[in-house]
């Protein structure tokens, strides 16, 4: 059974390619000049400079988490470009796109233009620090629905996103996310407005292409009362041998009524298998149920990056609302990965699902790291959750450490947790049906992930079962 | 002996330190000495310590504790209570001095020894060298160190080569004064192919703060088996801090039951290595807690060789103002093929301002292995009190009865009938008055 796992791991990077854009970058280092020179850059109001200028002077005053469960060199802040942007300046119509941006796209498989409208997605794009082009903005614009770069939403929306910038994730909240405040350079910003539901999914996709460069961006996404919205997230990354910092901010802000959807397929490059190279992860994404009924839902697909800290989580403010968090993360070779979610009950008669699937293969490490946190006040309050790991290879770890505090008698909490592997058995039974060990394996995992998957939206969830058996490619043996 | 603590509160605590007069063996001094050296070094554990995230001991230092030099008078009355009738032996303490004249020390059958470890080393100084302040050896911990800097009066049980005793052998500590500070410590080891049982038991005469600081090392050697009762019914404003080092080797077996009532705050901790292939360890516990009671205990098992396997179970009552704290971790080593580990922490609410904060972890480093854990936290299930009360019985005895039961299913499995009658009977008082 070795070799076909080993034959089932060792599937190359597909997306490691690099395009020769030529790209407007910041001098390396961070101070108050590059935070004036980002904020200049985008014509940026007073006060969202002054936001970042104190985000960056709490920065100063923290220090790095400690506690995650990743082990790592010391980043050295003053050595990454904090801004880089392609050159020339981006015109308003797809037309005008760099013909090289958008075969660089074509290569990654996104859908932009004509298969824009097939597969029916609208689609934001985020190349290293900018945001390049929105599909079908004016499509939304007509039901009222504002979609596109939080650049333009900081010019044309002002009052919005001063009102709900910050308000989910403060500046302050942790090293990582106060870095982003300060120096985050594009992001998606959505807001739908009262009793909309969104006609299509929308979908960001980022890349970085710049080397020595990090994308800090942040997505501020807001459902007003009765508004629903499903949004997807990719993520890619040329192949380079030294480490990038991707350190984006997400905030979702769910009213009365309202439902988000917020799908992740992270495969940012990981390095290779001696752990040469790869992105480092560190998002603080964070979804606040503000009104009664509403719902926020986090599917997440973690396969790349070399560590990933990560921690989708919902606070459950309104009355009966709902808070839901689905989760594969695969690591091989010598990735690691903390990830889970926090689930903060405040409200009366909130409730909350966690499925938390962990595959570890090769020498990686993979932690589950998850808080369910019933507050005093959270009469009647549910909480399950499940997570289960699946160990691959004798050289790899699974971690789960989940943290359970309850102070309210009438809240209800389960948690369970379960470790496996492939057994020989299970093997045997689908050998003795004919089908290669190759397939079978494949077929295992994508049941171990079934219940995740299920959540994802079609496109994704094919895309997902895909990459998972590309990762996963010689690993079983 | 010097003392230049870098935290002054440790300082206070180890004020009596010197005056501990030198043991039988230079070896143990040294380890005393050492052990005084980490202590002074160490601060007091805070909440921002992981270990200690969810039990402040602030209340601790803001008392002043002195090590007791003799015993206070205690009758057999007294303790009468107590008594657990089953014992084949019975060593009692009194603020952590022995008192010959309370304790029994019948004839036990032959290869069983339960003395003094002072006597200890008179007679088995080899043995007790590899193991004393070694398996609990306090790198970092503070009251671990401050115990073994204290060593004198301890305890000292060995069950040599296929020596078996079915009976429990008895040890109780029992605090009377005021302000003392107590430093039990426990040395059992179980040669290869032995059988027997050890109850630690904390009682208190008194209802005036003091605190025990106690440390039990076991060491169960291959095909032998150990059955470790540790009951915890301090008085209401003691503070307990237990710590217990146990190591198993190959197809050692090792079953303990830990009971945890009293105290104002207690901590319990409890660390299992499997060093051995094939050994098997059953972890049980139960803290039942009220009014403004802190009970925090946490486990590490530690599969470090194959075939090893686990049963945890734990539970919790609380009501009033409790707080009930669990961390439990199961450890699976690279190469701990095999490994058969499971973990459960219940927590029942009784009461609007109780807590729980638990934290089950699991980490595994081997691929063949089948571990799982499961953690739940609620209130009585309203279906099972309607049953009762559709059959009669008023929801004040329907909510006893269910508490009761919920309880009982963890002291009912200690092998001792009337040490459980007696537990059974505290569980009952203790829901009647609403926990």
């Amino acid at each position: 059974m070795s070799t076909v796992l080993d034959n089932l791991v060792s599937q190359p990077y597909k997306h490691g390619f690099v395009t020769d854009i030529e790209s407007e970058t910041a001098p390396k280092g961070l101070n108050e000049d590059i935070i004036r020179m980002i904020s200049a850059k985008k014509h940026e109001p007073e006060w969202l400079l002054e936001f970042r200028l104190k985000a960056y002077r709490h920065w100063l005053t923290m220090t790095e988490p400690q506690w995650p469960n990743v082990r790592y060199p010391k980043i050295d802040f003053q050595a990454i470009s904090y801004y880089a942007a392609p050159k020339p300046k981006l015109k308003k119509s797809m037309d005008e796109v760099d013909p090289e941006l958008l075969r660089t796209f074509e290569k990654l498989g996104v859908p932009m233009h004509e298969r824009a409208a097939l597969a029916g997605v609208a689609v934001d794009v985020i190349f290293d620090s900018v945001s390049v082009t929105t599909t079908y903005k004016e499509k939304l614009a007509e039901v009222g629905i504002i979609f596109g770069s939080i650049s333009d939403a900081v010019r044309d929306h002002p009052d919005l996103v001063r009102q709900y910038m910050g308000s989910v994730v403060p500046a302050g909240d942790n090293y990582y996310a106060a870095l982003n405040s300060a120096v985050f350079t594009d992001g998606s910003f959505c807001f739908i407005p009262k009793g909309v539901k969104c006609p299509m999914d929308l979908s960001t996709y980022f890349r970085i292409n710049t080397q020595d460069s990090g994308q800090f961006e942040r997505t501020l996404i807001i459902a007003e009362e009765g508004a629903t919205v499903s949004y997807l997230e990719g993520c890619t990354a040329p192949k380079f041998d030294t480490n990038q910092l991707h350190a984006a901010v997400v905030e979702l802000v769910a009213l009365d009524d309202a439902d988000i959807k917020y799908s992740t397929v992270q495969n940012w490059y990981a390095g290779d298998e001696h752990g040469v190279g790869g992105i480092y992860n560190f998002v603080t994404k964070r979804g606040l149920c503000k009104g009664r009924n509403s719902k926020i839902s986090w599917t997440q697909v973690e396969t790349g990056s070399a560590i990933t800290w990560k921690y989708p989580s919902c606070i459950l403010l309104g009355e009966n609302s709902i808070g839901e968090f689905y989760s594969v993360a695969l690591t091989n070779h010598r990735q690691q990965a903390d990830t889970g979610t926090k689930m903060i009950h405040i409200g009366k008669n909130t409730r909350s699902t966690i499925i938390s699937k962990g595959i570890s293969a090769g020498h990686s490490n993979n932690s589950y790291r998850g808080l369910v946190k019933i507050g005093p006040r959270a009469e009647g309050a549910r909480n399950f959750s499940q997570c289960d790991s699946m160990l691959i290879g004798a050289k790899c770890g699974a971690n789960t450490f989940p943290y359970i505090q309850v102070q309210n008698p009438t809240a209800k909490v389960e948690h369970e947790a379960t470790t496996s592997k492939i057994g020989e058995d299970q093997l045997f039974y689908f050998q003795s049906r004919g089908i290669p060990t190759e397939e079978a394996v494949s077929m295992i995992i994508n049941g171990f992930c079934k219940d995740v998957f299920q959540q994802l939206p079609m496109e994704f969830a094919v895309e997902a079962t895909k990459l998972l058996g590309l990762k996963l490619e010689g690993s079983v043996g | 002996m010097t003392v230049t603590a870098s935290h002054p509160y440790v300082a206070s605590l180890l004020a009596g330190s010197t005056a501990v007069p030198k043991s039988p063996a230079a070896w143990l001094d040294a380890r005393r000495a050492a052990a005084l050296e980490r202590a002074n070094a160490l601060a007091v554990p805070t909440t921002r310590d992981e270990e200690w995230r969810f039990t402040d001991l602030t209340p601790l230092t803001k008392l002043q504790f002195q090590p007791v030099t003799a015993a206070a008078a205690v009758s057999a009355a007294d303790i009468a209570m107590y008594a657990v009738t089953e014992a084949a032996a019975r060593l009692v303490f009194v603020d952590g001095i022995h008192v010959p004249a309370l304790s029994q020390r019948g004839a036990l059958p032959a290869g069983i020894t339960a003395e003094l470890l002072a006597d200890g080393l008179k007679t088995h100084g080899a043995l007790i060298e590899p193991h004393l302040a070694q398996l609990a050896s306090g790198e970092s911990d503070l009251f671990t160190s401050l115990n073994t800097a204290f060593l004198q009066h301890g305890v000292f049980i060995h069950a040599a080569k296929n020596a078996s005793l079915q009976a429990p052998i008895h040890l109780l500590f029992v605090a009377t004064r005021k302000d003392t500070a107590t430093y039990p410590r426990c040395l059992i080891i179980s040669e290869a192919g032995s059988k027997c049982c050890v109850i630690e038991d904390y009682v208190a005469l008194g209802d005036e703060p003091y605190l025990t600081n106690t440390v039990t090392e076991i060491a169960v050697a291959p095909n032998a088996a150990l059955c470790h009762i540790k009951v915890q019914r301090e008085g209401g404003q003691a503070f307990h801090i237990g710590n217990c080092a146990v190591t198993l080797a190959k197809d050692a077996r090792y079953l303990a039951h830990a009971v945890t009532f009293g105290a104002r705050l207690s901590r319990n901790n409890l660390t299992v290595i499997q060093q051995g292939e094939g050994a098997h360890a059953q972890i049980d516990g139960i803290a039942l807690i009220g009014g403004r009671q802190l009970a925090d205990t946490h486990t590490l098992m530690d599969h470090a060789r194959p075939n090893g396997s686990c049963e945890q179970s734990h539970k919790t009552i609380v009501g009033g103002a409790g707080h009930a704290v669990f961390n439990g971790k199961v450890f699976v080593r690279e190469g701990a093929q095999q490994t058969d580990s499971s973990q459960q922490s219940r927590n029942l609410l009784l009461s609007d301002k109780a807590r729980v904060d638990t934290k089950p972890q699991l980490e595994i480093f081997a691929d063949d292995v089948k571990c799982a854990h499961g953690a739940t936290v609620g209130q009585l299930d309203a279906e099972h009190l309607f049953y009762l009360k559709s059959r009669g019985l008023p929801e004040r005895q329907a909510r006893n009865l269910l508490t009761y039961a919920f309880g009982a299913e963890i002291i009912d499995r200690i092998p001792v009938p009337s040490l459980v009658a007696q537990l059974e009977r505290s569980v009952m008082a203790r829901t009647e008055a609403g926990a």
